[in-house]
């Protein structure tokens, strides 16, 4: 055989593992789904060819920020083969927000839109053909007649005063948490630590959105069944969520629904949002046929939903030794113009913070801004994922700036088993210390004595 | 022009199927014949999900309209394993974890069994080069790579044996 | 539109009078079925050439006729055209050039068409027929200005050139499948004395909204030893020669910036 076994550490807090019964991992298992995969034998929802299938197209807005001045279906219905034009008026509950089913809100999109675009490419008219081909004729024939708004783009011009408002559900560009205007962190005092720090040191971290890029494309089939209930065949990460979300959306009985789902060609997070499955059940209700909606692959790149663009700023008080004292971060989240997952992407950010650092005083504010541009959600450890980039960043920054060694000044920072985070819980199985230790001998990274000592479970070498 | 009789030799078996003007080949295979290995990942060439033989060589099926290849032959990967035994390239992806979510493995396994066709030691450069046109998103590649190579050495060991 | 019939002519002459009765011509479909899927192609016929007999390629008497409908695989697998392997294996990807055609490539958006870059410098003639009949013409006039309705290239013809006169280089993203951002491809035959460059043809891919020839360069480059002086002389003076755009691969700033370095490369490498 040609792969390569992970070696598997078991010196590492022997005493923690207790009896040598715990054999799975560091063997080899075969996966499950593997057969099926090399046979071409696995069924994904495209592979489902029910008779008299319909599919579904969608005319998307062509502007950023705009009010709809009118929709002429004229020439779409003209087109042989379109079976159906649908608006926001032939869907039962035409507003929604996917975290809902947790109690987060307010609803704040519509599933077609209504008299406004947010976004280009917001979904504004579902064309349902015969054929994928007359389908794509009758969304290209689609007029819309645009009333142009002025557009924001970025985070920190659209929470400025006389911004354009982008999401009227929300009556300002950004997401109340709890009556807060952002996700806050307030943990000892912070302007101190800045007066009595050795150095006091600022940068500026951003990043663009980033496409999940399946290799397929988000999609669903939805087969109407003899008893009046809808079969969703979906590529969708998150089956009971969709299928909760869905039935909101259909004012239906969730029982009426049945989804059939849990193969994904790649999700990465970017299958947890619920914009394909609801309307291709209207479809199929409205034409009592099956009916396929999947994304092109430029609607995939256009439209689904990516990670975030971010902006962090990171201001740190910084003692002469090393020690950091005081960390102030304001980080602005771009959830686009509806929220999705992204409330929830900036509290996960928020409890990132200030990293995995023993720090005694931090303060954050974590904005989630609305602005014109595609709405952003899941992807994997969103939140998490910029803000280590831009903490990391910050680390080397601040060993650069002092000259010292980049992995010395973490292990001097690391938070130990019982210090108290900036989120007042207890620290405990932390083990980064001798996460970096072991880096540092993997890599051939030499560390003085007194840092190899250290240890996460005590208070050694600080 | 109406919906036109295509005949085509698939996986070695004479088939017939009416197909719409402009009809992908991989719509034909997927819609007409029920043989739904290879997958529509981006319908322009960009991502090798829908590879499949033509005549022997690798293309991307999404890219052909069904009516330029009538009388050839096409294999796609239902007709690699012979019964339920699965073959080198086949038991080497499983075997060097070189599938995760499956979606671009049909492809993959084509342009491998097309690059082993002709080159039953390729370099792992060789390797590359052929699975350059397939996009993969989960693995990394690396686990791919090492089983073309894996499925080579196994596929030549038998040789030897036979 | 949607497609209403997919042609497949088995003659020349059958092609062309498809083709003057409207719909669009195809090679391998790697430009035109992309446009069909997403239904976007304007057409409502299509005219494939893979049936027209127009895929052989011949190499006689130092000259090479390659037929339109020939593949970037077969181009790259005969052996009279051997000098042309690298630079087709810089071109998509080896399934997507078991489809696409030596024709096709001509009338692909830039950043793409890096064969036609080659043609370029290899002052390659396309022979043409139409509904008035066949004619040539030098393939650098069928860049320039396409074809009139209802004609086809039906083959390029070109001489390759003497050992050691032929350079290719093309940077880009990936070392592999990616398009271009500079394409340098190029004909420089020695002079006497024998270490200074005599006739120069340099055709640039990735500059320009189409393939173009970098004269500036050629005069900057001919009677001077290819040197590392010379030939970043000669890169410089061929951003005189360009007209950069941006994309996804790379800004026209970086295009122009990176350009001499780049054909430098296609000669010292």
């Amino acid at each position: 055989m040609t792969y390569r076994l992970a070696p598997v550490d078991t010196t590492a807090f022997a005493a923690e593992r207790g009896g040598g019964d715990l054999t799975v991992i560091g063997s080899v298992v075969q996966r499950s789904d593997a057969r099926g995969h090399v046979t071409g034998r696995t069924e994904f929802f495209e592979d489902v060819a029910p008779p008299r299938l319909a599919h579904l197209k969608m005319h998307r807005s062509a502007r950023h920020h705009a009010r709809i001045a009118a929709v002429d279906l004229g020439e779409a219905l003209a087109v042989p083969g379109v079976l159906r034009v649908l608006t926001h008026a032939d869907v039962p509950n035409n507003l929604y927000t996917p975290l809902k089913l947790i109690g987060v809100g307010p609803d704040d999109e519509p599933i077609l839109a209504v008299d406004k675009v947010r976004y280009l490419g917001e979904p504004i008219c579902a064309v349902v053909a015969e054929t994928e081909a007359a389908a794509l004729e009758g969304a290209a024939r689609v007029k819309v007649t645009y009333e142009d708004l002025p557009p924001v783009f970025d985070v920190e011009e659209a929470l400025r005063e006389g911004a354009p408002l982008v999401n009227e559900y929300h009556g300002q560009n950004h997401f109340i948490y709890e009556g807060h205007h952002c996700r806050r962190i307030r943990f000892g005092d912070v302007e101190a630590a800045f007066a009595r720090a050795d150095h006091v040191l600022e940068w500026r971290y951003q990043s663009a959105p980033i496409e999940q890029a399946p290799v397929e494309t988000t999609g669903c089939v939805v087969i109407p069944q003899a008893d009046g209930r809808l079969r969703i065949h979906s590529d969708t990460q998150a089956c009971f969520f969709t299928l909760d979300n869905t039935a909101l959306i259909l004012e239906t009985p969730f029982n009426k629904l049945r989804i059939v789902g849990g193969t994904v060609g790649g999700g990465f997070g970017g299958k947890v949002d619920v914009v394909v499955e609801p309307i291709a059940c209207v479809a199929a209700m409205a034409t009592d046929r099956p009916v396929k909606f999947v994304y092109d692959r430029a609607e995939e790149m256009q439209v689904s939903s990516p990670r975030a663009a971010e902006r962090l700023y990171i201001k740190d008080a910084v003692m002469n030794d090393g020690k950091i004292i005081g960390r102030k971060i304001t980080l602005y989240v771009d959830a686009g113009a509806y929220a999705r997952h992204s409330p929830y992407g900036v509290t996960k950010a928020a409890a990132h913070l200030p990293g995995p650092y023993a720090i005694p005083n931090v303060w954050a504010d974590c904005h989630c801004v609305f602005t014109n541009r595609t709405p952003s959600s899941a992807m994997r450890g969103f939140g998490v994922t910029i803000a280590d980039f831009a903490l990391e960043s910050q680390m080397d920054q601040v060993a650069r700036t002092l000259g010292m060694d980049p992995l010395q000044l973490r292990l001097l920072n690391a938070y130990r088993d019982g210090d108290v985070k900036a989120h007042r819980k207890v620290a405990e199985g932390t083990a980064l210390v001798e996460v970096i230790q072991k880096a540092a001998e993997m890599s051939g990274h030499e560390l003085p004595e007194t840092y190899r000592r250290m240890s996460s479970t005590t208070r050694e070498g600080l | 022009m109406p919906s036109q009789i295509v005949s085509l030799v698939v996986n070695g078996e004479h088939r017939e199927f009416i197909a719409a003007p402009g009809a992908t080949l991989l719509a034909c295979l997927r819609e007409s014949l029920g043989l739904t290995a290879a997958k529509r990942g981006c319908a322009q060439g960009a991502c090798g999900s829908c590879t499949v033989l033509v005549d022997g060589r690798p293309e991307a099926s999404c890219l052909v309209a069904v009516e330029t290849v009538a009388g050839g032959s096409v294999r796609t990967l239902e007709g690699v394993a012979t019964g339920g035994d699965l073959d080198e390239v086949q038991s080497a992806f499983v075997d060097c974890f070189a599938t995760q979510c499956g979606f671009c493995t049909s492809g993959m396994i084509m342009v491998a069994e097309a690059l082993l066709d002709r080159n039953p030691d390729p370099s792992e450069e060789d390797v590359i080069e052929a699975i350059s046109g397939n996009v993969c998103r989960c693995t990394g590649y690396r686990p791919i790579v090492q089983a073309v190579l894996e499925a080579a050495a196994r596929r030549r060991e038998e040789a030897v044996t036979r | 539109m949607v497609i209403e019939a997919v042609h497949v002519p088995e003659s020349v002459e059958a092609v062309v009078t498809r083709s003057a009765a409207g719909g669009l011509v195809m090679g391998g479909g790697t430009v035109v079925m992309p446009l069909v899927n997403s239904g976007s192609a304007g057409v409502t016929e299509l005219i494939s050439l893979r049936r027209a007999g127009l895929d052989g390629i011949e190499v006689s008497d130092g000259v090479a006729t390659i037929g339109a409908a020939a593949t970037l695989t077969a181009v790259a697998e005969h052996p009279g055209l051997a000098f042309l392997r690298p630079a087709l294996r810089t071109i998509a990807s080896p399934t997507l050039r078991n489809q696409a055609t030596v024709g096709g490539n001509l009338f692909v958006a830039q950043p793409y068409g890096d064969l036609a870059v080659c043609l370029l410098a290899l002052d390659a003639a396309c022979e043409i027929a139409g509904p008035a009949g066949r004619r040539d013409a030098p393939v650098a006039d069928v860049l320039a200005a396409g074809l009139a309705p209802g004609e086809i290239v039906v083959a390029v013809r070109l001489t390759p050139p003497p050992p050691g006169a032929w350079h290719y280089h093309k940077a880009m993203r990936r070392r592999l499948n990616s398009a271009s951002i500079v394409t340098v491809a190029a004909v420089v035959t020695k002079a006497t004395p024998e270490d200074v460059a005599g006739e120069c043809r340099i055709a640039l891919g990735g500059v320009a909204p189409r393939p173009v020839r970098a004269p500036s360069a050629e005069r900057a480059l001919r009677g001077r030893p290819l040197t590392e002086e010379s030939l970043t002389e000669a890169g410089q003076a061929a951003r005189a020669d360009i007209d950069p755009f941006d994309d996804a691969y790379a800004s026209a700033w970086y295009r122009a910036r990176v350009l001499p370095v780049h054909l430098r490369r296609a000669f010292l490498s």
